[in-house]
Parts: structure tokens; C-alpha cells; sequence
């Protein structure tokens, strides 16, 4: 027998091999941040202009939307779902808050009632999508990305094809506004950031999401209500859809559908570059604030370096390609003993 | 205080599946403050009557008794809440969650202050609960995954100690399946303690293990299964491991039922060779020969390493030392794929997973491990695959409506039938059985076994690990026997001379 007890020194090879495992577990754990100080370094040096306060102004700014949208990406992913609904749905809640401030459209003029209005309507899209997607057992993607189509259709509806400019003051004290230097839009995104870690770390909510995601079925031995949880995923999805997409109104001061437009795949990378892997039960939403300043920065250092748009939107492409590859656990079985 | 004299007993349970009766007319009895240890080989009953305990399953007949009274658990929550918990083999915590969030996990409702949970409280609670059973060193607030599998196993059961003793500090049954697979001396002797100051407040154990030397030493009565049924009840005084050994094989089948007249005698040739074949942290050191017309049957119990060194062989897994030949070449297999092509097929253990496509017809998975031979003018041609599974049927008198009847719907042993079928229709020269004939009517076992040897003869070899000890003895002309990753015996076992499942089960256990 050997000196650490097993009753066998294959039993002892494993136990070091899980070990191993857990200390390679921990080092890929902090790669995003690795990477995002590689970034941050290697574009200093190489873009003009990167590294200048203006800049990183620049990046906060461009930092909000996707950070928003991935923060309800983070516990739709968690429980290895996703959310597409966002072109559409962020779109129609752009839409609809500009028409119901003040603007060149309409007479409603409900002032803040009108953001509590657009993002209750996010939200309740959400919980839909939730629910056709739990009790009509229809896999999420397909759910929302429907829904999202539907969401762009009532967008336009919803100004009959003519968009309607806001005329509010505070929005445009908004898209101006800095804080410490940082913009407005920026805190209001971080503190959505601070909400959802709250959500996760500690409400009942956070654990049973992180619970599902991991094994399903010990939530549902335990007695946890998964349908009801699942569902309260997509609601608050939905919540941060509604969030970006008022957001993406105050920036661009007009209420149409393109404020939707191509936002999810960025939050989608930033979620997964973080490292909350698509088949859920790990990550989270600190995670996914590493992830959208990646995202962000390479997308700010590209447009600085002078890079097509197209090759752009390509780069995006092999960034997310890339990252779920690293994120799939391959080849021989971890823990089966 | 409870002081009925039996805290729980089951009486004349059976469950049957589809195809098996997995427990027939089993009794138990748990008194107050005992261990009760329950062995038996794989496949004896006890892992089904674990569930049925705690409510994962419903019997088909029988009943259980709680404290006195009738105990019908229909949830493990319902089994919770009446005080009675299980340590599961596969563990059950939340990887990302903290040794506290899981100890509480899903009773987190008395630590919730304003919706929030009050995480210091809970912590303080989950330490005092870790104290209490003596572990002082794990920190509640550590995540699962950054903890060792011995570590985890003892927040295991600190969360089921506490959810149990939720209802009343003792009369409570805890079932321990398997606990001490990952656990080094030490830590089995600190898990011994732990079990003895729950029984010490009245608590009652039900210690599952195929180490017979724990069970021996923790457990007051032992009860012994073999195939679904009691084979004996013992107490701690009266047994030692070899009449728990004798106890745990029963009676040995006649030869002929295994047709041992037909059994092939190996040729010369090697079709298959490991050489100091090791896969890290599952098995090592192995060496196995497979010639023409041999059965290499492998026995050991689960986690004895041969379902892996099986998973090698057919290109599951890799492996990390030694040397594995196919028909004179060294192979490493990426894929069963690849096997196939060496002229290793596989047929896996789970069939209605792995080892047919159910919705596909029986001339579909006949052919599909050799489709070349099918071909005309570079297409599968139909017509020849339905010819050829005409044949098949008839030859193995598949009972089926017809051949374009999807084997999803065809009884086990009939469906077992197909999965031969194709491997009839295979040129591969070493087969790898798992557990050929599972979930299998007796009348078609035979049937099987008269198979296994018209493709022995035909001078094919083969690898079996057998549904039970004594099919394996009955199948194989030569015996490897397992034992924690390593091969601990191996003899032959020519038709006239088979030895006795007692000489092999003791290097087994």
C-alpha cells in the first residue's frame, strides 16, 4: 500500500489527476481577464489613440448596450438557453419610448412613465417567450428568435414606417451626460451590472439558476420549482432588452428598429468570452463584464486601426467561434467515478 | 424520541421492468441505531431498493414501514421530510455553488432577510453543521469545484444529515450507496466516526459497499442480495468475508445452458494484445491476449476499471500508457469508427441508446456496420441489404412482422437478435460484448449464448463482460479478473474445467 492510503494506486492516480484538473480549471478561469489586460496593452502600442482619455471615454460609451444585454444573456446562458429576441424586441422598445415622451409624432408626452412603460413591455415579451418556451417544450433559440421578428414587426407598427424624433430634454441630457467622467448612459448600464450581481450572488433566484444549469435534476429532486425559475430567466431578459433598447434610444434620439439591430451577437460573445460556457452551470455576470469590455475593445481598437466594417463583423464571427471551442469540454471523461 | 423497536422494514417488494423482475419478495428490516450493510453482486437488487427508499421509484408490490407506519414515499423531498436521506453514488451538489449554498440548497427560505439571503447566518449554521460531524477543516463558503472528491463527499453527507435531522434529531435512516470508492484510510475511518455518532443518537444506516472488509467492520446486521432476491441475513458476529462471498454467487448454472459443449478452443493466432495497457486514474498495468475463437471474459465490480479498459478497446477513450495491438499493428482508436475499421465492433451496454437506432428499420441496423458490402454502383443498394436481412431473420428467427419494422418496437431479446445480426454481417475479427444479454428473457439468452459460440467458431475473438459473475464463467474460455483498476487473477477456463465463482469473486472484492 502506498503512503497516502488508497486502496490502490490507480484510486491515488486519479485523485491527483483531479487535482490537476481543478488547478487547470482555476488557471483557464481567469483567462478572459488575461486577455483583456493583453488587449488593453497590445493596443496601446499599436493603435494611435487608444490609450487617450477621450478614448477610453469612447469605449465606456460603447460599452453600455452590450453590457446591458448581456447581463440577461448571462442567466438565460447559465441555464444553457438563449435569448435572440433582442434585434426586435430591443428595436420595439426603442421604438415605443420615443413615442410615448415628448416628439415629433405624438402627443403622450408621459416623461419617465414612458421608460417604466417600454422596459414593463420588455419585460413581459420576456416572460412570453419564457413560457412558450417552457410549457410549449420549444428549444429557446428558436422561441425567441422568433420572437424577435415579431417584436421588429410591431416596431414599425408601432410608427408606421416613419420614425418619430424625441424631443425630451432629459434623454438628451442623458446622451450627454457624464458622471466622474464617465458617461450617463454608462452608469445606468453599470448599475444594472450591480443589480445583477445581486440577482446572483445573493437571492434564491442567482443559486437556483447556477443550480439548474449545473444538473437539473438534483434542482428538481430538491423541490425547486424550475418551470417558475426558468421563466423568471427570460422575464429579466427580457427586463434587460427593454433596458438596452431605451438605452439605444437616448443615444440615436430616434424611435426606430435599427436601435435593435446587431446587438445580440456582441452580448452573446461577451457572455461566452467571459466564460460562461453555452452548456450553462458556470460563469456568471462578472464574467460577462470582463466579456463585453473584450468585445468593446476590439471593436473600438478595429474601428481605430481603420478596418473594414465587414471584416469587423467577420473578426466578431471567429472571436465567438473560437471562444465556444475553448469553452467545450472535450475528449476524456472528468468525473464519472 | 421515537422508540418504535423497527425503524423501518420493507416487506415482499417487488419491482419490475419491462423484461426483468429486479427485486422479488425482497425483505429489510432497520432498527434504531444500526448499521445495516447490504451487499451483493452488480445487478443483485440493491442499488433498485435505494431508490425505492427513497422515492425515486414506486414499487410494483409490497410495502414499506416508517417508525410503524405504512411509508409510500412518492418524491426524495417526501422521503426528506420524513426523515429519511441518501448519500448518492454520482454525488449531487452544484459545482459553482459554496459548501453552505449547498448544504441549504433549496432551504434557504429561514435565511432570507428582505428576499436577500442572509449568507453570514447561513454559513454560521453550515460550520456549526460541519462541526457537528466532525469535519472543523472545510469552509463553507468554498465552491464545490475548488474541493476534493473526499471533501465533497463529506459535504454530502453533512446536507443530508441536516436535511434529515430537520424533522427531529433521531429515528432517521441515512442511505450510503457506495461511499467509500474515492475515500483514502483515512478519510474511511473519519466517515466510520461519523456514522457511528449519528447511530449513537439513534439514527439508523443502510451501508451499501462491495468492499467486504468495511462492511464487515461498520455494520451490525448484513444483509445479502443475489439476483433480485434475500440470500441471506447476518449478524456482525456470525459473518466473515468468505461466507459473504459464498452467500453473495448462489447456485451455478448447468454448462449446458451455456452451451459448454460448443464452447470454441482458442487457435494460436493473437488477434488482439494490450500490453502494460493503463488509462491514468481507471486502470493500469493490463495485459490480455485475445486469439481466434477465445472469449476473454473480464469480472470485476463497477469501478473496478473494466468498463474503461472495455471503453479502450472499442475507441471511447484513449489511453495514457502501455501498448494496444489490433491484427499485428499498435492502435490507438479516436473513434468506435476507427475501431470498427481495425476490426474491433463494439456492441455497448445501454442498446436502446447505444447499440441500435430505434426508429430505423431491421434491415437498416443490420447493415449498418458494414455498408460497403451493400454497395451497387457506388450507392447502398436497398434491395441487397433486404435480401441480406431476410436471411438474418430467418437464421435467427427474429420475431418481427416483417423486416422494414422499426427495432424500436421489438421486444429486448428480439432487438438483441438485430444488434447480432450485424455483427454477423461485420468483417470485424474482435467483438468487445457488454453485457450481451441485459434486459433479456431467459428463452433468448440462450438463444445468445448459442450465437456467441457459432461466432466463436467462426473464428472470431471476443472480449465479454457478462451480465452476471456466473455468465461469465459459463461464456469465457479464459477469465480476467479486476479489482480497482488492476488485474488481480486470471485463470483458464477450458469447457470441462470451469472454475468456481467463489475462487474468482474473492479476487474481486
Amino acid at each position: 500500500m502506498d503512503k497516502h492510503g488508497y486502496s490502490s494506486p490507480i484510486a491515488e492516480e486519479f485523485a491527483q489527476e483531479m487535482v490537476r484538473r481543478n488547478k487547470v480549471d482555476r488557471i483557464v478561469a481567469m483567462a478572459p481577464v488575461g486577455i483583456l489586460l493583453f488587449l488593453v496593452a497590445l493596443l496601446s502600442i499599436v493603435a494611435d489613440g487608444f490609450f487617450t482619455g477621450y478614448n477610453i471615454q469612447t469605449i465606456l460609451g460603447q460599452l453600455s448596450i452590450p453590457l446591458v444585454m448581456s447581463m440577461g444573456l448571462t442567466f438565460v446562458i447559465l441555464l444553457a438557453g438563449t435569448d435572440l429576441s433582442g434585434e426586435g424586441l430591443g428595436g420595439f422598445v426603442g421604438s415605443i419610448v420615443i413615442l410615448m415622451v415628448l416628439n415629433t409624432k405624438t402627443d403622450l408626452d408621459m416623461g419617465l412613465w414612458a421608460i417604466l412603460i417600454a422596459v414593463a413591455a420588455g419585460l413581459v415579451v420576456g416572460i412570453i417567450s419564457g413560457v412558450i418556451h417552457v410549457y410549449g417544450k420549444m428549444p429557446s433559440f428558436i422561441v425567441t428568435y422568433a420572437m424577435s421578428s415579431i417584436m421588429a414587426g410591431f416596431a414599425v407598427l408601432s410608427y408606421r414606417g416613419q420614425p418619430a424624433m424625441s424631443k425630451y430634454e432629459f434623454f438628451i441630457t442623458l446622451s450627454r451626460g457624464r458622471f466622474l467622467g464617465i458617461p450617463s448612459l454608462t452608469w445606468i448600464a453599470l448599475a444594472i451590472f450591480a443589480i445583477s450581481y445581486v440577482l446572483q450572488e445573493r437571492t434564491r433566484f442567482g443559486e437556483y439558476v447556477f443550480a439548474i444549469g449545473d444538473n437539473e435534476r438534483v434542482a428538481k429532486n430538491t423541490g425547486i420549482n424550475i418551470n417558475r425559475i426558468k421563466i423568471l430567466v427570460f422575464a429579466w431578459s427580457g427586463l434587460c432588452i427593454g433596458v438596452a433598447g431605451v438605452l439605444g434610444a437616448i443615444r440615436i434620439g430616434r424611435g426606430e428598429v435599427v436601435i435593435g439591430k446587431d446587438t445580440v451577437f456582441p452580448a452573446i460573445t461577451a457572455v461566452v468570452v467571459g466564460g460562461t460556457p453555452l452548456t450553462g452551470g458556470r460563469g456568471g455576470v462578472v464574467h460577462s463584464l470582463v466579456g463585453a469590455l473584450i468585445v468593446t475593445i476590439i471593436y473600438n481598437g478595429l474601428i481605430l486601426l481603420g478596418v473594414s466594417t465587414y471584416i469587423q463583423a467577420a473578426i466578431q464571427g471567429v472571436i465567438i467561434i473560437t471562444a465556444v471551442a475553448l469553452s467545450v469540454k472535450r475528449g476524456r471523461k472528468v468525473v464519472t467515478k | 424520541m421515537d422508540t418504535h423497536p423497527v425503524l423501518f422494514s420493507a416487506k415482499g417488494i417487488v419491482k419490475q421492468y419491462p423484461g426483468t423482475t429486479a427485486l422479488n419478495e425482497v425483505e429489510l428490516e432497520v432498527r434504531p441505531g444500526e448499521v445495516v450493510g447490504l451487499v451483493g453482486e452488480n445487478g443483485a437488487g440493491k442499488s433498485t431498493l435505494l431508490k425505492l427508499i427513497m422515492g425515486i421509484e414506486q414499487p410494483t408490490s409490497g410495502a414499506m414501514t416508517m417508525r410503524g407506519d405504512p411509508y409510500t414515499p412518492k418524491t426524495p423531498i417526501e422521503a426528506n421530510g420524513m426523515g429519511v436521506g441518501m448519500v448518492f453514488q454520482e454525488q449531487s451538489l452544484i459545482q459553482n455553488l459554496t459548501v453552505g449554498q449547498n448544504i441549504f440548497f433549496g432551504l434557504e427560505k429561514p435565511y432570507l432577510k428582505y428576499g436577500f439571503v442572509d449568507k453570514r447566518r447561513m454559513y454560521e449554521d453550515a460550520r456549526r453543521i460541519l462541526a457537528e460531524i466532525g469535519i472543523k477543516r472545510i469552509k463553507p463558503e468554498r465552491r464545490i469545484r475548488d474541493l476534493d472528491f473526499a471533501t465533497r463527499q463529506m459535504v454530502e453527507i453533512a446536507k443530508v444529515f441536516s436535511v434529515v435531522t430537520r424533522r427531529s434529531a433521531s429515528g432517521n435512516l441515512i442511505l450510503l450507496d457506495e461511499p467509500t470508492s474515492v475515500l483514502n484510510d483515512d478519510e474511511v475511518k473519519n466517515l466510520f466516526a461519523n456514522m457511528r455518532r449519528m447511530t449513537e443518537r439513534g439514527n439508523s444506516v443502510i451501508f451499501v459497499s462491495h468492499r467486504l472488509d468495511e462492511v464487515l467492520e461498520i455494520s451490525n446486521r448484513i444483509y445479502v442480495f443475489k439476483d433480485g432476491r434475500n440470500a441471506a441475513l447476518l449478524d456482525e458476529a456470525d459473518a466473515d468475508e468468505a461466507i459473504l462471498y459464498e452467500k453473495m454467487v448462489g447456485k451455478t448454472a448447468s454448462g449446458e445452458y451455456y452451451k459448454v459443449d460448443r464452447q470454441a478452443v482458442p487457435g494460436d493466432e493473437v488477434l488482439l494484445e494490450a500490453t502494460d495497457l493503463g488509462m491514468r486514474g481507471f486502470f493500469g498495468g493490463v495485459n490480455l491476449k485475445v486469439r481466434r475463437g477465445e472469449v476473454v471474459g473480464i469480472c470485476g465490480s463497477i469501478g473496478s476499471g473494466k468498463e474503461d479498459l472495455c471503453a479502450v478497446v472499442c475507441g471511447d477513450e484513449s489511453y495514457s500508457s502501455g501498448k494496444l495491438v489490433v491484427n499485428g499493428k499498435v492502435r490507438r482508436f479516436s473513434s468506435p469508427r476507427a475501431a470498427l475499421k481495425a476490426g474491433v465492433l463494439s456492441i455497448p451496454k445501454e442498446r436502446r441508446e447505444e447499440g441500435i437506432i430505434a426508429e430505423a428499420s431491421i434491415h437498416e441496423n443490420i447493415a449498418m456496420s458494414n455498408y460497403k458490402a451493400f454497395k451497387r454502383f457506388g450507392l447502398v443498394s436497398t434491395a441487397l441489404e433486404r435480401e441480406h436481412a431476410k436471411r438474418h431473420v430467418a437464421e435467427l428467427s427474429i420475431k418481427t412482422p416483417g423486416i422494414t419494422q422499426s427495432v424500436g418496437f421489438l421486444s429486448g431479446g428480439n432487438a438483441q437478435k438485430v444488434v447480432f445480426a450485424r455483427i454477423l454481417s461485420s468483417d470485424a475479427d474482435v467483438l468487445v460484448l457488454n453485457h450481451p444479454t441485459r434486459g433479456v428473457d431467459v428463452g433468448a439468452k440462450e438463444e445468445i449464448y448459442s450465437l456467441i459460440r457459432d461466432i466463436t467458431a467462426s473464428g472470431k475473438g471476443m472480449i465479454l463482460l457478462g451480465d452476471t459473475l456466473d455468465e461469465c464463467i459459463g461464456l469465457a474460455s479464459r477469465i480476467i479478473v479486476m479489482k480497482d483498476g488492476l488485474v488481480t487473477h486470471e485463470l483458464d477456463a477450458p469447457a470441462g474445467a470451469k472454475p468456481e465463482q467463489l475462487e474468482i469473486v474473492k479476487y474481486m472484492v
